[in-house]
């Protein structure tokens, strides 16, 4: 398959081990994966190629990914309508409101099986935020 | 699996792991053979006897190791026209920009900081006075600094051999230096006498407080060389030395991500830079 | 020439302590940032420092405040982050725990502590907090919570940490874990990860030269 055609995910999260397992997953599912480790280094990603798709952790060094969320929706243009799901281990309801207050589409509770996580990537891959 | 080094592919992937959360750099698997040649190179001069020994002082940053690891990727001899895409930024783009977001028509300020032996601050004088078409309409004040005064003095005196102008074209060279001998040539005295060279500390904002706002800096491959808690001062003092909607150049393997919140990355044609943001609206 | 060059100018003078001490709370966000920068390194303050971040809101304050109160490194210092870290708030969070990161041997003594608070989410944290101890002392923490521990996402921080941390010593915990969560496919797989990476040359390094 073409790199262009297909769909591309940024995987933000500190963790190498959830990067890792997201990116086996969505990878044998046709998708390409880029990943950051923090909000800024997904800002830097994301300003030398864009995605069609975010997964964000919330917990991160310099940067956490609700203060991304919301840099990156006061954006103009594409790259602040990008869609993003929040995956984290907070389950509270006030961090999910908080979650889509700065800018998730969807906010799910780690960890995330396999079934999650791809359906919510073929849901949500190419659709626009707001 | 790899075929020189005595260690698997995850035990490996580990390691890589760990200096990319540590740096930000990205060890693809293109660079793989290299990246063994180097750990290879760093456990014979450490005395490391296994991967996991070495992983293990990588992790202890045993004798700043990271750092020695590192140096070998960014070539550290300073030269002139060093980074030319940087300079191509500054002409093509960070000066147009701070000069429509200013009205005060001061000086533009640009600050090379740490400056070293000082190829840093007059390539710059140097590619404006030659690639920006604005450059006679402007004034424009450059000034170097570093912790070291012995560098310091070097940078003052201007003398070069043959490898700090390997970048350079013979025109260039002989409009802006003097042939002091086969192998040395010396900056002239007109731009000698345009750059102001200080002492300054990174880390110290008592020191660097004193020389104002400037609209761009320079501050390459030196935060590497600090630990966590220095690197966020400095991050700092650099932010508060920034106009603000000022850039900051770091090293190319460099990266804010690492160090601090603070910057907003830009991304031009010719190079990803980071700014202090213009209001005072953050995060 | 348009470069030009400007005089040496001196230096700016310090103003009085109590002064930057009342400038923590002055209306602008460029003054308060100013006096937090300058209590940065100066012992004595660590009490106002952390009066100010519970009622600062402006995000380049509140680093400020941080970097401050991490470079004094004292017990009453570290105190005064640790709460922050069981904040709502994700920023706040993160500066705290930034902050500490900066402090491992100050840290140290509360590690035992955070790994076994009731809440989860700072077990979680605390995790990565155990990466910057040394080498020998974060594994033998996460190898002993990893033995006790019920819940999968803090299970899942320790193993993402004994990934860097672990020697062989962490292998029977992290086999043991895997078996307990079987029917968690992330945490299976992650603790085969960790396991391969820890690997067979993961036997006991010899200690690191200081």
């Amino acid at each position: 398959m073409a790199d262009q055609t297909r769909k591309k995910i940024l995987v933000v999260d500190d963790a190498g081990l959830v990067r890792r397992y997201y990116r086996e997953i969505l990878e044998s599912a046709g998708y390409a994966v880029d990943e950051a480790l923090n909000g800024m280094e997904a800002m830097e990603r994301l300003l030398q190629q864009s995605a069609d798709l975010l997964i964000v952790d919330i917990n991160m060094p310099q940067m956490d990914g609700l203060s991304f969320l919301r840099q990156l929706r006061r954006k103009p243009g594409a790259p602040g309508a990008i869609p993003a799901m929040v995956a984290s281990t907070e389950a509270g309801d006030d961090d999910r409101s908080a979650a889509l207050a700065a800018g998730a589409n969807f906010y799910l509770v780690k960890p995330l099986s396999r079934e999650v996580l791809l359906e919510h990537a073929g849901l949500m891959c190419g659709q626009r935020h707001g | 699996m790899s075929t020189i080094l005595p260690a698997t592919e995850e035990e490996l992937r580990r390691l890589c792991e760990f200096l990319y959360r540590n740096t930000g750099i990205v060890f693809t698997e293109t660079k793989r053979y290299y990246i063994e040649r180097r750990i290879l190179d760093r456990m014979a001069a450490t005395g490391a006897t296994s991967f996991a020994a070495y992983f293990a002082q990588l992790r202890a940053h045993a004798s700043r190791e990271i750092e020695h690891f590192i140096n070998a990727l960014t070539v550290n001899e300073t030269y002139f026209y060093r980074e030319e895409h940087q300079l191509q930024c500054l002409s093509n783009d960070l000066l147009r920009e701070r000069l429509a977001a200013r009205t005060d028509g001061g000086p533009i300020r640009i600050w090379s900081h740490p400056c070293s032996t000082g190829e840093e601050p007059y390539s710059i004088a140097i590619w404006l006075l030659e690639n920006w078409p604005e450059v006679d309409r402007h004034e424009i004040e450059i000034m170097g600094s570093d912790i070291d005064t012995r560098v310091l003095e070097e940078a003052e005196a201007g003398r070069y051999g043959r490898r700090a102008l390997m970048r350079l074209s013979p025109e260039l060279i002989a409009k802006y230096f003097v042939q002091e001998s086969d192998e040395q040539w010396r900056i002239i005295e007109d731009l000698r006498d345009s750059i102001r060279f200080s002492r300054a500390n990174l880390v110290d904002p008592a020191g660097t407080r004193q020389y104002g706002r400037f609209d761009v800096i320079f501050c390459r491959n030196v935060l590497i060389y600090f630990d966590d808690g220095a690197r966020r001062v400095a991050a700092e003092n650099l932010f508060e030395n920034l106009a603000p909607g000022g850039f900051l150049c770091l090293g190319h393997t460099e990266s804010m991500s690492r160090i601090s919140p603070l910057f907003e990355v830009c991304r031009y044609n010719d190079a990803i830079v980071y700014q202090r943001p213009l209001g005072t609206r953050h995060g | 020439m348009p470069l030009i060059r400007k005089p040496q100018t001196g230096t700016v003078a310090s103003p009085a302590i109590q002064d930057v001490r009342a400038a923590l709370n002055a209306s602008s966000a460029d003054e308060r940032w100013s006096a937090a920068r300058q209590l940065a390194g100066q012992p004595g303050h660590d009490a106002l420092l952390a009066e100010t971040l519970m009622r600062e809101s402006d995000p380049r304050v509140r680093e400020a405040l941080f970097t401050a109160l991490a470079r004094d490194g004292s017990e009453q210092a570290v105190a005064a982050i640790l709460p922050f870290i069981r904040s709502s708030d994700a920023g706040l969070r993160t500066g705290a725990l930034d902050a500490l990161a900066t402090l491992p041997q100050a840290i140290a003594i509360h590690i035992e502590t955070l790994l076994a608070d009731d809440d989860p989410d700072v077990r979680i944290l605390s995790c990565d907090l155990v990466r910057h101890l040394p080498t020998a002392d974060a594994a033998l923490h996460l190898t002993r919570l990893l033995a006790r521990e019920t819940t999968v996402n803090v299970c899942a921080a320790a193993v993402e940490v004994l990934s860097e941390v672990g020697d062989a010593r962490a292998l029977p915990a992290l086999h043991a874990c895997a078996a307990r969560f079987a029917e968690d496919s992330f945490l299976v797989f992650a603790i085969e990860l960790a396991v391969r990476r820890i690997g067979e040359t993961g036997a006991s390094a010899p200690p690191a030269p200081a």
